[in-house]
């Protein structure tokens, strides 16, 4: 790389820039300088919890004013933080440059005011980031409560599958009042960099800029991580991605720190026999079925890998199944390359799979998988394939069943969202799913495409959980001295 | 010369007991014509006879080998071997397991009829019984076995082949000629199993021991299991995931559970059996012992512990490999392992399971691909063929002309270095050798869970443990 990117440190408003230490290696072969985190480490937590009454001297409208201000200046077109995030991304993220293009090109999107508020009062109730709220009568006559959603001291360790992240991040940070250290991942450290450098140039001394810090550090580095999970300058710990990196956060778990994981989900589909009613529905179902699979070129939590299709088993039943393969197969390779396109790092492992069992005919149907551009496997009886947790860079699964009651059972606690066609179908499974664990369950084609209640996310309501909800109890004096005897 | 690679062209499977000195003499015209005709030879004679090879062939359109080159596409994913669904295992169906083997050799498997077989480990046995193949296994990713169909034949030859290379590897009958003279084998493992290190355990038996008597092993009475093996790498893949606790346990393994913990119990005084035994019947006599480096060396500290080295005779010799694979070893692992065993003359390998093949170590520390294995080394990115020229890098992929009743051509998952196209290796040795390191390329990337030769014990031993703490 002749051209090494920089990673910064920001500190609550100060940016620290001095690239002394390399990061090689990383994810797309790239490398980026970053400061030493030792020499600044001192500075990254809160040690001081006063200092977040600053934050309670903004209205919920002035931080939305403020967000919605940093929206309009993450202009693709002019902001330059943005296009070094969007250039590094290129080459370590699995999405594809087309898809990139879209999602830096939409960043301020998602800073829409009015989503943001109704985010907000879904999540916590907007009176009761504002105030005090009165909490209606108890069993002790005479005795009365309020309560307010305050903003706690959070170390965010953010997976860089996509931009959204940093996004959604650095918004529900803002809106809950608290104060962020965001550690940023290797596959995108530069997102929440343009985020808050941005915020920083935009107004350097605004509490919302002061409440904000992201910094470089190889997860698992006990030095440093001694330094921040520790219960005088933090109260939660909200972490993404993978068990390795729960793990390295649960080492420091103790009483005082409270964690909220983000764990790696998967994601499924489950098709009824509607779907092959005819020839025009089979095709629209396969279209909204290639949208699962393929869109965000199936990079994330919420895109489909194995699905259910209760085809039957018997000899016609494979029929329509592997009649579904080659159409969603098709509708996959006609996907606009905004939402999908043939993956740039097809996972070689996958393909050696893919390889060996495309030459086992009586037991599966390859359709597509010989360069990246990704498959479609139809299981010829009603089981995954062995590689199922592999399934990755457009690769789904199709598995024929006679009863759904085969799916149902598939789905467990790590399982995320579950697209299910027909409607009717998804309204008489749903309450089941929930029981087995599905988290989000959506309308075939909507899984990875659009997403309504993002606060919500794996069914823990993690905007929920970053605040504090503390009481105040009013009661009468006499009455309590009466107790006293 | 020229008649020795005559019988070589006709019959390349004569290679397991021709001198094996021979093998390294011959020019690189003798070597092209020897891998481009003996890849049309195997290639017409197995397409026919072999289902997947056919629809490999057919996949990349390859009806006949022009060029050594052609043979690339021809090569199977080292996934072939394990391409059976999980599922068959699960629900016992090993008929269809049998069907699916089936598919990869030309033995006959009809007779085996494996309806009401439970384990992986009977339906080994029944194929045995029923068939010509003698099935081994590997231990593979989330407990995936690989199966190798190799027959009872050339098992026997793989035997066989082994001792001429300990005979002739530093020079024609400068080793123990042990199919001659017979000679004592020690080996610090299981003495039963279908694993690929066990699979030869009795045939050396018979062949190197001439009987039980002259034959030590550390457990004399236990069994590798193939439904062990297949649980450990599911228990290890899941623990990486952190989801061992959601790990379905083979009814099969739980019916037999206390047969299992029985082994566990006994390791200790398995152990000391085995010291006492080594130093009383074969202490200071030359032997025969084989085992990978790591295992060895857990062995020998085990022996120096107790007070034990030097304790065999000075013209022993060791078949070993693997390097330290994955161990956390000292600085001074090898310098220990020969302490204890009280000689050194060590033959080191480089081998897959699913050729017949080895590659030995020379004293420029290079290995020596055989003639009859026809080397490739690919790109990663595209699987193309590399050409061949000294020093390239890439991973290895290679066709044994050896046997002639499974298709021995094979992708690794190996980075290597080969030389020795153009200027032969300086040991003398003429034709391809591999330069180390050898690297897999699922470390290369980053975490591996696949349990190589020398982790598959310890898995064992785990997966052991794991179903001792099961409650019942």
């Amino acid at each position: 790389m002749t051209d090494p990117f920089r990673v910064p440190l920001i500190i609550r408003g100060e940016i620290i820039d001095d690239a002394e230490v390399e990061h090689g290696g990383r994810r797309g072969g790239v490398s980026f300088r970053a400061p030493d985190l030792s020499k600044h480490l001192a500075k990254l937590p809160l040690r001081t919890p006063s200092k977040m009454a600053d934050l309670y001297a903004l209205s919920f409208d002035e931080i939305l004013d403020f967000l919605v201000e940093l929206g309009t200046r993450l202009d693709f077109g002019q902001n330059r933080h943005v296009q070094e995030a969007f250039r590094l991304s290129c080459l370590t993220s699995g999405l594809s440059e087309s898809i990139l293009n879209s999602h830096y090109a939409h960043l301020g999107a998602m800073f829409d005011r009015e989503e943001m508020r109704r985010m907000m009062e879904r999540g916590c109730g907007i009176d009761y980031l504002e105030g005090w709220v009165d909490q209606g009568p108890s069993m002790f006559p005479g005795l009365r409560a309020r309560t307010r959603a305050f903003g706690a001291r959070c170390v965010h360790v953010i997976a860089g599958n996509a931009p959204i992240v940093s996004i959604l991040t650095v918004i529900r940070n803002a809106l809950t009042r608290s104060d962020a250290i965001i550690k940023l991942p290797s596959n995108d450290p530069l997102t929440a960099v343009a985020l808050v450098r941005t915020m920083v140039e935009m107004a350097p001394d605004h509490p919302l800029s002061k409440h904000v810090s992201v910094a470089y550090w190889k997860g698992g580095d006990e030095a440093v991580e001694e330094a921040i999970y520790d219960p005088r300058g933090v109260e939660k710990i909200i972490a993404w991605g993978g068990f390795d990196s729960v793990k390295h956060v649960t080492r420091y778990l103790q009483p005082g720190i409270d964690l909220i994981t983000q764990d790696p989900k998967l994601s499924g589909t489950i098709i009824g026999k509607e779907a092959f009613a005819d020839e025009a529905t089979l095709r629209s179902v396969a279209k909204r079925l290639a949208l699962d699979v393929g869109a965000q070129n199936q990079e994330g939590c919420v895109s489909a890998r194995v699905i259910y299709v209760e085809s039957g088993t018997d000899e016609d039943g494979l029929a329509r199944a592997n009649r579904l393969g080659e159409l969603a197969f098709a509708a996959l390779q006609a996907l606009p390359p905004h939402l999908s396109t043939p993956h740039k790092a097809f996972d070689s492992g996958l393909k050696e799979e893919i390889d060996a069992i495309r030459l086992q005919d009586d037991e599966y149907r390859v359709f597509g998988g010989r360069n990246n551009e990704g498959a479609l496997i139809v299981s010829q009886e009603e089981y995954p394939v062995d590689f199922s947790r592999q399934l990755a860079c457009r690769v789904g699964n199709i598995v024929p069943i006679d009863d759904v009651e085969t799916a149902v059972r598939s789905v467990n606690a790590y399982t995320q969202t579950v697209g299910i066609f027909p409607e009717t179908l998804k309204e008489r499974l749903r309450d089941r799913l929930a029981f087995q664990g599905a988290q989000r369950i959506v309308s075939l084609g909507g899984a990875a495409t659009m997403q309504h209640n993002m606060e919500k996310q794996d069914a823990i309501e993690p905007v929920r959980r970053m605040c504090k909800w503390v009481t105040e109890e009013i009661a009468d004096g006499a009455m309590l001295e009466a107790i006293a005897g | 010369m020229s008649e020795y690679f005559e019988q070589l062209l006709a019959d390349p499977t004569s290679f397991h007991s021709l001198p094996y000195d021979e093998g390294f003499r011959l020019s690189r015209e003798q070597l092209e014509k020897l891998h481009l005709e003996g890849s049309r030879r195997r290639f017409a004679e197995l397409r026919p006879r072999l289902s997947v090879l056919d629809k490999l062939a057919r996949e990349q359109g390859i009806d006949g080998i022009d060029t050594v080159d052609d043979v690339a596409p021809l090569l199977f994913a080292h996934t072939v071997y394990k391409s059976y669904p999980i599922s068959y295992l699960e629900r016992s169906r090993f008929d269809k397991l049998t069907k699916w083997l089936g598919g990869l050799t030309t033995s006959d498997l009809s007779r085996v009829d494996a309806t009401g077989v439970e384990s992986i480990d009977d339906w080994i046995d029944l194929i045995e019984a029923k068939s010509d193949v003698m099935p081994s296994h590997t231990s593979g990713t989330t407990g995936k076995l690989s199966f190798v169909p190799r027959t009872k034949v050339q098992w026997r030859q793989t035997i066989t082949h082994s001792a001429i290379i300990l005979r002739d590897w530093w020079g024609r009958g400068t080793g123990p000629d042990i199919l001659r003279d017979g000679m004592p084998i020690i080996i610090p493992g299981y003495r039963y199993g279908a694993a690929a290190t066990q699979r030869g355990n009795s045939i050396q038996v018979d062949m190197y021991a001439r009987g039980e008597e002259n034959a030590l092993f550390l457990y004399p009475d236990a069994r590798f299991s193939a439904d062990v093996a297949s649980l450990a790498g599911r228990l290890r893949a899941a623990e990486a995931r952190g989801e061992a606790g959601m790990l379905e346990i083979p009814p099969i393994l739980l019916e037999r559970r206390e047969m299992l913990l029985e082994l566990e119990r006994r390791r200790p005084d398995d152990l000391r059996h085995f010291f006492s035994e080594a130093q009383r019947r074969f202490g200071g006599k030359d032997v025969y012992v084989t085992a990978m480096w790591a295992i060895l060396y857990d062995w020998a500290e085990e022996g120096l512990k107790r007070g034990l080295k030097g304790i065999f005779g000075k013209n022993s010799v060791l078949l070993t490999g693997g390097g330290k694979k994955g161990k956390d070893l000292p600085e001074d692992w090898r310098e220990r392992s020969l302490e204890f065993l009280g000689f050194d003359n060590i033959f080191e390998m480089y081998a897959t399971s699913e050729m017949m093949g080895l590659c030995m170590m020379c004293e420029r520390g290079n290995y020596h691909i055989p003639p009859v294995i026809v080397p490739f080394l690919l790109d990663p990115a595209t699987g193309a063929p590399l050409p061949r020229k000294d020093g390239t890098t890439g991973r290895f992929a290679g066709l044994d002309l050896m046997p002639n009743t499974y298709w021995a051509g094979l992708i690794t998952g190996d980075e290597i270095t080969l030389s020795g196209w153009e200027t032969p290796c300086s040991c003398g040795r003429t034709g391809p050798h591999v330069i180390p390191p050898v690297r897999r390329y699922s470390e290369k990337e980053g975490g591996d869970d696949r349990i190589v030769c020398a982790g598959a014990p310890e898995a064992h031993d785990r997966a052991l443990e794991f179903l001792s703490e099961l409650s019942m």
